[in-house]
């Protein structure tokens, strides 16, 4: 787990996550769009500074609206060591085909859009 | 000849914001009923839409980032969900009007009933949609409607009386017979049109489309400042070439025809067969726009993958709502509802769609994070945030002034 430098940081960039994080898109490592940032998951050992554990992308932005905790196993979560990069949005060291955050993607490409004839086909 | 067509994109956008059905049948009951003493309006709404159109086209080439992706970073995923929202909606709904208005034109053109054109008009939309590449798509969408320019020329050939014509734009003199309240019914209704969100969804999602980069600003500005003041021309033209016409009869232009009719009496059977063509082009246009804003918008706010330059299955989800907006605008338009009624309703949705969405251009246009040393000046943000109070006083007011004078009846 990469350790974020100490508050306030004496080089590099400090970042406030509610506005360089919630909310960012995220890409993957050929930049193409993964999901949202959702929320955070932060954990802290004996104590210490809380740090960021993981990321939690797409449906979980349903309980930041109405509140609640849903089933760790629901939420769809990226370990915060598969960030690469952060500008004006979160760059991801993996292939988006690894993930299984884009599940409805998929169902949607092998069930509805991939049966219409030419859905496969670049436009022209 | 590429040099030409490199502004597309802007006169593609403007048609679906100054001409689109809703805006063609309101131009010319606004020529009708107060001739060319609301022209300062559409003045106003094309440099309101002109600076913040530049402004999303320059986030893009810059940052590489559409609107609806920086509306939730700046607002946050509740209020982002609130513009979401309240601008689908509108964009939905006029997407149905603009299918009607396909069927519409279609039906002037052959005489054949317009609900049977309905679903060739969706299909049509759809195919272009799956099939055809986003810059063909925007050329002939966009040069095709430029055909409306006719509606200047028989503005000219019908011969105004000029001394009449300035002091209708200068002088602001009083309207028998109606109501101050419907006056500006119409500024608020005009201002609105012009300044549609889903102009700035599209602009900057189509600049994405065709890969803006950073050598690309002066492209930005070439397309904001040819296409939207041609869009506001071809609205004044039709609102000019009504007031000739249909004012001294003391006619209540209702219909298409209506708006039309004009053109066919300043330049005959060629001019008509030329408006109806622009119309189709124009409300076909539009409803490309919309249909793919619909995509756009949410795509953008879920981060899902998006865009035209995709095969469909690389992008299902942008394509399954697109294909669900058009079965809704089909499944609406099958009840028989009047589909310039339609486009009236969406005003409805700009007290929240307007502000929510102008604002966080704004500041992101200011962001060097986004933008780096191309912040805007001060002379650009003060005209902006003169805009920005408009915006909101308009969209507040556009509600009431809708309740208290029936639509503008």
């Amino acid at each position: 787990m990469t350790r974020l430098p100490p508050h306030p940081a004496k080089d590099g960039k400090v970042l406030d996550a509610n506005v360089h994080l919630l909310d960012r898109l995220v890409v993957d490592r050929n930049d193409e769009p993964v999901s949202v940032v959702s929320d955070l998951e932060l954990e802290s050992e004996d104590g210490g500074r809380p740090r960021i554990a993981n990321l939690v992308l797409g449906s979980a932005i349903v309980s930041r609206f109405l509140g609640g905790h849903p089933p760790k196993h629901h939420l769809d979560r990226m370990a915060w060591r598969k960030v690469a990069a952060l500008d004006t949005v979160v760059h991801l060291r993996v292939d988006r085909s690894e993930l299984d955050v884009i599940w409805f993607e998929r169902w949607l490409r092998r069930h509805v859009i991939g049966r219409i004839p030419g859905g496969r086909r670049d436009p022209e | 000849m590429k040099k030409y067509l490199a502004v597309a994109l802007g006169i593609l956008t403007a048609i679906g914001g100054f001409v689109d059905i809703g805006d063609l049948v309101t131009n010319a009951v606004v020529g009708a009923r107060f001739g060319l003493s609301l022209a300062w309006v559409v003045v106003v709404g094309v440099i309101g839409i002109v600076l913040y159109a530049y402004m999303a086209g320059k986030v893009v080439a810059l940052s590489g980032r559409a609107t609806f992706e920086i509306i939730r970073e700046r607002l946050g995923a509740r209020a982002a969900l609130m513009n979401l929202g309240a601008s689908f909606l509108m964009t939905l709904l006029t997407l149905t009007a603009e299918i009607g208005g396909i069927a519409l034109t279609l039906q002037l053109l052959t005489g054949i009933v317009p609900l049977a054109w309905i679903v060739v008009a969706t299909l049509a939309v759809w195919l272009v949609i799956w099939l055809v590449k986003f810059t063909w798509m925007e050329n002939a969408a966009g040069l095709l409607g430029l055909t409306l320019i006719v509606f200047v020329v028989s503005f000219f050939v019908l011969g105004p009386d000029w001394g009449d014509t300035v002091d209708q734009i200068t002088q602001q003199y009083p309207h028998p017979g109606e109501h101050p309240l419907t006056y500006w019914f119409y500024v608020v209704a005009l201002f609105g049109a012009a300044m549609t969100p889903y102009e700035v969804f599209f602009f900057s999602s189509g600049a994405v489309e065709e890969r803006w980069g950073r050598q690309d600003l002066m492209l930005a500005r070439l397309n904001v400042g040819i296409g939207f003041p041609l869009g506001g021309l071809l609205s004044l033209g039709i609102a000019g070439s009504a007031f000739l016409v249909w004012s001294p009869e003391k006619v209540d232009v209702s219909s298409l025809s209506q708006v039309v009719l004009p053109v066919g009496e300043a330049l005959g059977t060629i001019g008509l067969a030329l408006v109806l063509i622009g119309v189709l082009a124009a409300t076909m246009g539009a409803a490309l726009e919309t249909a793919l804003s619909c995509g756009y918008t949410l795509a953008q706010y879920a981060g899902w993958p998006w865009g035209k330059w995709h095969r469909p299955a690389k992008a299902p989800q942008f394509h399954v709502t697109i294909i669900v907006c058009l079965l809704i605008a089909c499944g609406v338009l099958a009840t028989g509802v009047d589909p310039i009624m339609v486009t009236e309703f969406s005003v409805v949705f700009s007290a929240v769609a307007l502000p929510l969405t102008y604002a966080p251009i704004l500041v992101v246009a200011n962001d060097p994070e986004y933008v780096g040393e191309e912040t805007n000046g001060p002379v650009l943000n003060a005209l902006a945030l003169v805009y920005l109070v408009i915006i909101v006083v308009a969209a507040v007011a556009a509600i009431p002034l809708m309740v208290l004078t029936g639509l503008g009846s």
